[in-house]
């Protein structure tokens, strides 16, 4: 995380900043397979639950924080994944790796074909469409009884297999879940590296001057918001394994406020950032049972102090701390 | 003097503060304090306090003091199977709740998995069918309840045809699901079947369509503020033929919110403060007194899960998880050996309940029961 900071020079900085978060995920990835040893299966299942939703606000950190698109969508994309892995898995016996990667490619076809109209339209009009996409896919999956078991969900998702070794243990699927985080993470990594990323930074700092360098800006708004639904995807179909059942409620809209909060939280735009969203999101909660009823009032009491105190996350504070320390007088650059 | 006191009081604290923790029985109760179950939940958590501080007051279970836990679930499948999780981890000797029934589904494998007796407040009928011989309910099953229903519309209020109104939610899905059969048996026309939302506000568009269909009679299965709503709708309308619910219906928080809106509300209850049980009746006045409002039927699912674990472990003279669990399924418990339980309940092999229940109805601002139902297999 320490080289997160010099991302000031165009592109020694951003090198030594990618090589800065790929340490930090390879690292953090080896500190997780030991952490679940001896914590209990409560404290695994939350860790788990941690990383899946950190899949899913990696890809609206991708679709907000680096395309600059405001998607209310994210939980239902999620909710696409659950279910579609749900249905293979249990109703058609298909394996898990074959649903996960349907799960992810069924939300990522479905992002441009959301994103195509939507994107026309700037600003909070693609709000409002996936806000109403959001809804659309909610009533879906409660009202489609045949398909979905409406309100009453669908039970017994298997957990998947990996070379033979079961994954039912909690210690097990959250080894599971790591490695799949992992992969994921680094591909994103890649690509935010690679010239599609740079378009996408590019398009979000300035739309305009983009398309004068070249930059297809329909063409990469548009990958940027279906790759992000297809994380969403991915997400959803470790959920449904991990929690072994699935019902509409934890994929409505309020939902999709909550992965959006989980993104500025942590910082959006930054790479490390849905890490430290989701854990604010998931895992501080859990921890704030210690203070009895009140909990929730103090967890929201917490992330609206973060917010004014540091509106551009958590991520953005390290990085304005450190800049400040390294070169005193000079101010942050984000 | 005062050396002699500290030294009193220090000896005190040395020799009770082992025996105290070695006497004390953990139950984590997992409960939706928050989201759209709170207000069941927190009737539910309320109950559970009342009997265990009764419990507590008379020494205990066998002698060891209850320690009670709530972790709030926010009515989410994913963070009740957290808390359910965290609750086996720490050793809970039971599990207490949740209410709703896709939290409960979402659990009550963890519980199975570790051979622990879960004891929830729902009452949709998929859950004891699954073959978990780990849960119990706490309350009839709409299985149970709905053909009772059914048989009071055709047989009391001679209904050909009834408008049936429900919350999209499992619980009301669950009800209708099951009452739609038993009035086609009975040779009864659903007339309008009308779904509505979870929290919603306005039920004025659903009242006139239930006015329009002009049935004999109109079947409410919806949540307690939910159903205040409805009533105090369907009385702006004009609808002025019976409403009949189950339980809900019927609850003191519904009348007190519906006002006079409730009064004429006739149905079936299956656990109320108002039965002509004096137990109940007794429990309500203790609930009224500690929390200064009226229990529904949640705050006596949850008084009676904690009797549940009282008399099993009583019964079974030790504190064994498993054994509890067996003790429990197929039991009949009788207020005569434990008064807690409040009423006699059987326990069947799948967790599902078999009690008396009542037909009610609204007078005046109150519930007044009008007719005992006897147990299914008495």
């Amino acid at each position: 995380m320490s080289s997160l900071a010099s991302a000031t020079t165009p592109s020694r900085g951003l090198m030594r900043r990618i090589d800065g978060v790929f340490l930090t995920l390879v690292l953090g990835a080896a500190i997780l397979w030991f952490v679940p040893i001896g914590m209990g299966r409560y404290g695994t299942y939350v860790l788990s639950l941690w990383m899946v939703m950190s899949i899913a606000v990696m890809g609206l950190n991708l679709t907000l924080g680096y395309a600059g698109l405001k998607s209310l969508a994210q939980a239902a994309f999620m909710g696409i994944g659950a279910y579609t892995t749900a249905l293979l898995t249990t109703k058609l016996g298909l394996n898990w790796y074959a649903s996960f990667l349907l799960s992810g490619a069924g939300c990522f076809a479905l992002g441009l074909v959301l994103g195509f109209p939507a994107l026309r339209v700037k600003a909070h009009y693609l709000a409002f469409v996936t806000l109403a996409f959001s809804t659309l896919v909610w009533l879906v999956l409660r009202n489609e009884q045949w398909l979905t078991g409406g309100v009453f969900g669908l039970s017994n998702i298997p957990r998947p297999t990996f070379f033979g070794l079961k994954t039912d243990g909690a210690l097990a699927f959250h080894r599971f879940t790591l490695v799949i985080t992992l992969i994921l993470a680094l591909a994103l990594w890649w690509m935010i590296r690679s010239p599609w990323g740079r378009a996408f930074l590019a398009l979000r700092e300035n739309p305009i001057r983009a398309a004068s360098l070249g930059v297809n800006i329909r063409t990469y708004t548009l990958l940027a918001f279906a790759i992000g639904s297809a994380y969403a995807g991915f997400a959803g179909a470790l959920y449904a394994p991990l929690v072994e059942f699935i019902d509409p409620s934890p994929f409505a809209l309020s939902a999709s406020f909550f992965l959006l909060l989980m993104v500025v939280a942590g910082g959006s735009g930054y790479q490390l950032g849905p890490f430290v969203g989701a854990l604010l999101g998931v895992v501080l909660p859990e921890w704030l049972r210690f203070t009895g009823g009140i909990y929730l009032i103090v967890f929201a009491s917490i992330v609206v102090m973060l917010l004014i105190a540091c509106p551009q996350g958590v991520i953005g504070l390290v990085e304005r701390g450190w800049l400040a320390l390294r070169r005193p007088g000079k101010g942050g650059a984000a | 003097m005062r050396l002699s006191i500290l030294a009193t009081l220090a000896a005190a604290a040395l020799s009770a503060a082992p025996v105290a923790a070695q006497e004390k029985v953990k139950l984590i109760n997992v409960i939706e304090l928050s989201g759209a179950g709170a207000t069941a939940g927190t009737n539910f958590k309320n109950g559970v306090d009342l009997a265990v501080a009764d419990i507590n007051a008379k020494g205990g279970i066998l002698g060891r003091q209850i320690e009670i836990v709530h972790y709030d679930t926010q009515t989410n499948p994913g963070n009740t199977r957290a808390a359910v999780q965290r609750a086996i981890d720490e050793g809970t000797y039971a599990v207490l709740g949740p209410v709703f029934s896709g939290p409960i589904g979402a659990s009550m494998q963890i519980s199975q998995r570790a051979e622990v007796a879960q004891i929830v407040g729902g009452e949709a009928a998929g859950f004891t069918r699954q073959g978990n011989p780990y849960i119990f309910r706490t309350s009839l099953s709409q299985a149970a309840a709905m053909p009772k229903i059914a048989a009071y519309m055709k047989n009391s209020l001679k209904a050909n045809s009834v408008a049936v109104v429900w919350v999209n939610n499992d619980f009301g899905k669950g009800g209708r699901d099951q009452i739609l059969p038993e009035l086609e048996k009975l040779g009864i026309k659903v007339a309008v079947d009308v779904a509505t939302e979870q929290g919603q506000a306005d039920f004025a568009a659903d009242a006139i369509k239930v006015k329009n269909a002009n049935a004999d009679a109109v079947f409410v299965y919806l949540n307690e503020e939910e159903s205040a709503r409805f009533l105090r709708a369907a009385k702006q309308q004009g609808v002025n033929k019976p409403m009949v619910g189950e339980t809900t219906l019927l609850g003191a928080k519904v009348i007190e919110l519906a006002g006079d809106a409730a009064n004429g509300a006739k149905g079936h209850v299956g656990l109320s403060v108002d039965a002509p049980v004096p137990a109940f009746q007794e429990f309500g006045k203790k609930f009224q007194a500690k929390f200064n409002y009226a229990s529904d039927h949640n705050g006596l699912k949850g008084y009676m899960a904690v009797y549940m674990v009282k008399w099993g472990t009583e019964k079974q003279k030790k504190f064994d998880k498993k054994g509890l669990a067996d003790t429990l399924r197929g039991a009949t418990i009788k207020p005569s050996e434990e008064p807690g339980i409040l009423i006699e309940t059987t326990i069947e092999a799948n967790g599902d309940l078999d009690r008396i229940s009542f037909l009610a109805e609204v007078k005046d601002g109150k519930q007044v029961i009008t007719e005992t139902l006897p147990k299914l297999k008495p």
